[in-house]
Parts: C-alpha cells; structure tokens; sequence
C-alpha cells in the first residue's frame, strides 16, 4: 500500500509519515504544489493525503488534476480550513474524504483505513478484528459469525476502537468522540466507564477474541486476545 | 429633558417676564397718556368758563349733552388765600345729566374777576369713562401679549424642529447601529453646516470602529488559525508518545495530563474559530430543524455525561417545533445551553426547559444573580470551573445576534433563566 503525503509543515509530515509507516504503509512525501503535481503525474498511489493550503498553490486545483489525468488514487483532503465549500467542493470533485485540522493520528489512520477498504472492497464496509466483524452502515456486529445485539453507545464505543486498534485511545478524546464536544467537562468519567463495564461484559460473554484493556487508568486500548 | 423642549421652556420662561413687565410699563404708560389728556380737556373746559364769567357772557348750560359738570361759587379772599388756585383731585360730584353722584374727575379752579371778587370753580367730568377705557385697554394689552407670546413660542418651536430634525434622525440611528452589522445608510442629509459636520464625524467614526472591529475578529480568526497547525502537532507527538511501550507509569500520566491541557487549548481554539465563522456569516446554508428532537437530544446525552450531578430536567414541549436555519448553529445553541445548565446547576436539582409559543425558556436553581451585562461575553466566567472555556454562552449569543433572535438573561425567585425567541 503507497501513500502519497503533500504537506507543507515539516513537523506534521513528519508524524503523519511515521504514524503511516508505522502501520506497515509505504509513504512518499511532497512539500509543494509544483512537487506533489510532478510526483502524482508520474506514480500512481493507493491514497493521497492532500492539504489543500499549499504555500504556491491550491491544493483543490491538484485534485482537479489527478481527475483530469484520469487516476483512480484515493483522495484524502486534509485542511486547516474547516470551511464546508471546501469539503463540498473537494467531494464533489472526487475526493474520498475530508479530514480538518487538527486531527487525531488515530483518525488519520482510521480514515485513510476506512477508504482503502472501501476502494477495495467496493461494498458495505466492514471493520474485522479477531472473531469480531462490525458493519457501520447496518450499525450491527457479530461475534464469529453470531450477532450481537448492543446499545448505541456501546455501539459507537465499540465502532470507535475497532477503527484504531492496538492504539491507545484517551478516556476524554474517547468521551468528546462518542457522546460530543463538552463531555470531558464533566466531573468525571462514570458515565463512560459504566458503558466500557457493558461493553467488556457483552464482548466477554459473547465469547470474542478481542478485549478492551485499561491503559494506566486514563485511556484504553482495543486488541487481540493472546491465545 | 429633550433639547428641543429645554430651549422652548427656557424661552417661554423669559418671554413671559419680559412682556409681562413690557404690558405693565405699556399699560401704566397708558393710563397715565389718558389721565392727562383727561385733565387737560378738563383745563380746557374750565378756561372756556372762567373767559366767559369774565367776559360777562352766558355760561355753557349744564346737561348739554357733555358728559362734564360745572359748580361756580363765589369764595371769599381768605377761602382763595388760603387754598391752591389750580388742583386736581378725584371725588364724588352730582353729574348734572345724571342729576346723581358719581366718582368723578374734579379740576378746582379760583380765579377773581375785575372787581376783586374770587370764584371757585369746579369743572368735573366722571371717572367711569375712564375706567371703561383702561379695562379694556388692560383685556387688549392681555388678550394680544398672550397672542403674541404664543405666536413667538410656536414659530421658534417649529423652526427648531425644523432645524433640529437632522440631529434627531442621526441620534435615531445611532441608537439603532450594532457594532458588527452592516449600519444603514447614514440619515440626515442637510446644508446646516454643524450638522453636516456631525454626520461626516459620525460616518468617520463608525467606519472606523467596523474596520476595527473587523480587523479583531480577522485576528482572533487568524490566530486561532495558525495554531491549529502547531496544537495538532503537538497533540500528536503526544500520543504517539503515550502508544509507546517502554513509558512508565509515571510518565504515562504526566503525558495523558499534559494531553489533556492541550485539549482544552485545543477546545478553546476551536470555540474561538466558531466564533469568529459565526460573527462572519459562514454558515449559509439553512435548513429545517426540529429544535424539540435536538432539546430531546441534548438532554438524554448530557444527563448520561453530567449523571454524577444529579441534575434532572423537567421538560414543557411540543410535539414538534420547526425552525429555519443553519443545522449546526442550532446546535450550538441548545447544545450550549443545557450544557451549561448540567454543569452550573446545583447537585441534585431540577432544571426546567419550556419551548411555548416559539419562546425556549431554560431555567435552573441559583443563589445569586450573575451579571447580566456581562453573561454573554467571551471569557465571562461566574464560577471557577477549571474545564470551562468560558465561550458556551458567547456562542449562544453569537448565533442569536446572527439570526436576530432576542436572548435573555434573568434571575427570578432563585432561579437563572435564559430565554430565546425564535
């Protein structure tokens, strides 16, 4: 899998490069319009992390391009301009996804994840780890082919560890995420914990192969159990 | 006090002392005008007789019509010595054509004739003439010095309003100008040179407080716009050292408790961006939203997230309650505020939300007042919430000013109450 990442600011291509590597990906770097616009005529890509505030061009004129070349590379937009025009515009113009500024890694990953799949299996996608497979779009899961019936909370909880595994996931990103922008003004976690106590219950009883495990008390993480 | 009723009072008040004092003088004048050419007829009349005693010729018959009496009597040299010759004096006299007493205007004149022997003669001609004369020279002078008095007061007072008028409709727009809204063309168009002056400064001034205004919130927006970049980097870097394996315990936390400063600086910035999209009309697109299902919502939410509390909402809905405008501004708003009521609200208290007739109402227990002028502002924080950006109600408001919705604040019977009119 090849990832082109066009960006600009040194540090923030740094960690989207490593955080990419990292997950086994292949991953080229452009700095500039006039780069990336060269590195794209001529490689073909699995997906391209596009920022569409290049310092000598617009990034939405690079996606018009690829278009006109007639590639078939997944496009991701990410933007500091978190300004609905441009997610139109750029969606329209046949980017796959949008991503604003400032971003979680994790999601990063989870989108440029979710895309790949969706450019490769063409139909409703599906989020598999160990003997659990969750489908989004039918908001159902199955436990080695069993279903399993859960809230909607524990649902979301779920369907937001099964798109980042293996990684850590602090309790409050975890709160705004699943329940909204102020949760982590609340006193404290007892809401989210109640749900994770569920969620354990069910996945355990259900027999699953995988567990959310407790990171030093302020974060979880979703991963295979060792058999 | 108006301008406009200050300068007429003032001069009613001076008006009327002036004339008044004028009337009187003019009036006093008068009557002194006419008791002199009175007494001067009379003196006439009196010469007329005595040239005709002396003369040895008939004398005027009395009732001829005149309305003047004459008495003639011989005096002695000692009554003549002893009295003035000539003097005037008011006193009752027969009226011959009366043939009764009436007060009455009396010349005393003594005179002797060639034979040495002196004559008093009282010429009269009776007061009530007089006095008709004077009362109705006194109604005259009253009746027209009012008139005029009036007349004055009403021509200054339509010139100054004529004149005033530009003032009055730029102090009418000013009184309707907010700052950050597109002002209406300045009113007031005149050739009165102070206030041509006064419009020119006012278009100056506000047109420099928008600039002003305007280049803030460009620099807030760009503000918090060049530190997204750095925020998520930072973020970043953080959690990437958080997944890794060899950190200890103790590292991990001071890692998780920096992340989640960065958070809240992370938050904050972003409330700073809305805000400043909101003041700059970025959310164009409208559609239909049911404010009943996002309160219904909201509510569910928070009470799983703030359950610790205790607070419990008492809902007043509607089915349904649908409104025209930007999805994510409604948001916002309900969002904000029963936010900010789990959070504020006394432990183990009940809050209330009302939407009736367009108007939500959300009210919860308190012990004081917070500052109305101030509740709305940005960074106003009446408790000393840690986690709180201080920005939930300047976004509340922020999306009312947009829609022009009226926002209240009050405090009643112990209970804070924000109202919104849709």
């Amino acid at each position: 899998m090849k990832i082109l990442i066009i960006e600009d600011d040194p540090s923030l291509r740094e960690i989207m490069s490593r955080e990419l590597k990292q997950e086994g990906y292949v991953v080229e770097v452009a700095t500039t319009f006039v780069e990336a616009d060269s590195t794209v005529a001529g490689y073909s890509y699995d997906c391209i992390l596009l920022d569409i505030m290049l310092p000598d061009g617009n990034g939405l004129h690079l996606l018009e391009h690829i278009r006109n070349l007639g590639k078939r590379d997944n496009v991701i937009i990410v933007s500091a301009r978190d300004s609905l025009e441009d997610k139109v515009y750029g969606l329209e113009n046949g980017a796959d996804d949008y991503l604003p500024k400032p971003f979680h890694t994790a999601e990063l990953i989870a989108r440029v994840r979710s895309v790949l799949r969706r450019g490769r299996t063409a139909g409703e996608l599906e989020l598999v780890l160990g003997n659990v497979t969750l489908r989004p779009d039918s908001r159902s899961v199955t436990v080695a082919g069993e279903p399993l019936t859960m809230l909607k909370k524990e649902f979301d909880i779920l369907f937001y560890f099964m798109q980042r595994p293996h990684h850590m996931v602090d309790k409050s990103v975890l709160a705004e995420a699943v329940w909204g922008d102020y949760a982590d003004e609340s006193d404290n976690f007892q809401f989210l914990y109640a749900q994770i106590k569920n969620l354990r219950r069910k996945l355990s009883q259900a027999g699953a192969t995988i567990e959310l495990s407790a990171v030093y008390g302020f974060g979880y993480k979703l991963s295979e159990k060792e058999s | 006090m108006h301008l406009f009723s200050r300068i007429v009072r003032h001069l009613a008040l001076v008006l009327i002392l002036l004339m008044t004092l004028w009337a009187v003088l003019f009036f006093y004048a008068m009557m002194d005008e006419i008791r002199d050419e009175a007494d001067d007829s009379l003196e006439h009349y009196s010469a007329v007789i005595i040239s005709r005693v002396l003369a040895g010729r008939e004398l005027p018959q009395l009732g001829d019509g005149s309305n003047n009496s004459y008495k003639l009597m011989p005096v002695s040299q000692e009554y003549a010595a002893s009295h003035p010759h000539l003097a005037y004096h008011d006193e009752n006299f027969l009226i011959a054509d009366k043939g009764e007493e009436e007060p009455a205007r009396v010349i005393t004149t003594i005179f002797s004739d060639d034979a040495g022997q002196y004559y008093e003669l009282k010429v009269a001609t009776p007061t009530f003439e007089k006095n008709d004369l004077f009362e109705s020279i006194a109604i005259w002078i009253v009746v027209l010095y009012v008139g005029l008095l009036l007349v004055v007061l009403a021509v200054i007072a339509l010139v100054l309003y004529r004149n005033m008028h530009p003032l009055y409709a730029l102090l009418d727009w000013l009184e309707s100008y907010r700052p950050g809204c597109k002002p209406k063309p300045l009113p007031g168009e005149t050739r009165i040179k102070e206030f041509r002056k006064l419009r020119m400064a006012l278009q100056r001034a506000i047109e420099r407080s928008e600039l002003m205004l305007e280049r803030q919130a460009q620099f807030i927006g760009d503000a918090s716009h060049e530190l997204q970049t750095p925020l998520a980097i930072i973020g970043n870097r953080i959690e990437w050292l958080m997944n890794s394996d060899s950190l200890t315990e103790e590292e991990a936390t001071e890692l998780y408790k920096i992340h989640q400063t960065l958070l809240r600086a992370v938050r904050l910035n972003k409330t700073l961006l809305l805000l400043t999209k909101i003041d700059n009309h970025q959310f164009p697109e409208s559609t239909d939203v049911d404010i009943v299902q996002l309160i219904r919502d909201y509510i569910e939410n928070y009470g799983e997230v703030f359950e610790s509390r205790g607070v419990t909402f008492r809902v007043d809905l509607p089915e349904q309650y649908v409104v025209h405008m930007n999805e994510s501004l409604a948001q916002t708003l309900v969002n904000n505020l029963i936010k900010n009521t789990y959070i504020h609200a006394p432990e183990q208290s009940v809050a209330h939300v009302e939407l009736r007739e367009g108007v939500m109402t959300i009210s919860n227990e308190g012990v004081e007042s917070l500052d109305a002028e101030h509740v709305f502002d940005r960074f106003y924080k009446a408790s000393k919430k840690h986690t709180s950006t201080g920005l939930g109600l300047a976004l509340v408001a922020a999306v009312c000013r947009l829609y022009d919705m009226p926002l209240e604040y009050g405090f009643e019977q112990g209970r804070h109450r924000f109202t919104v009119k849709f």
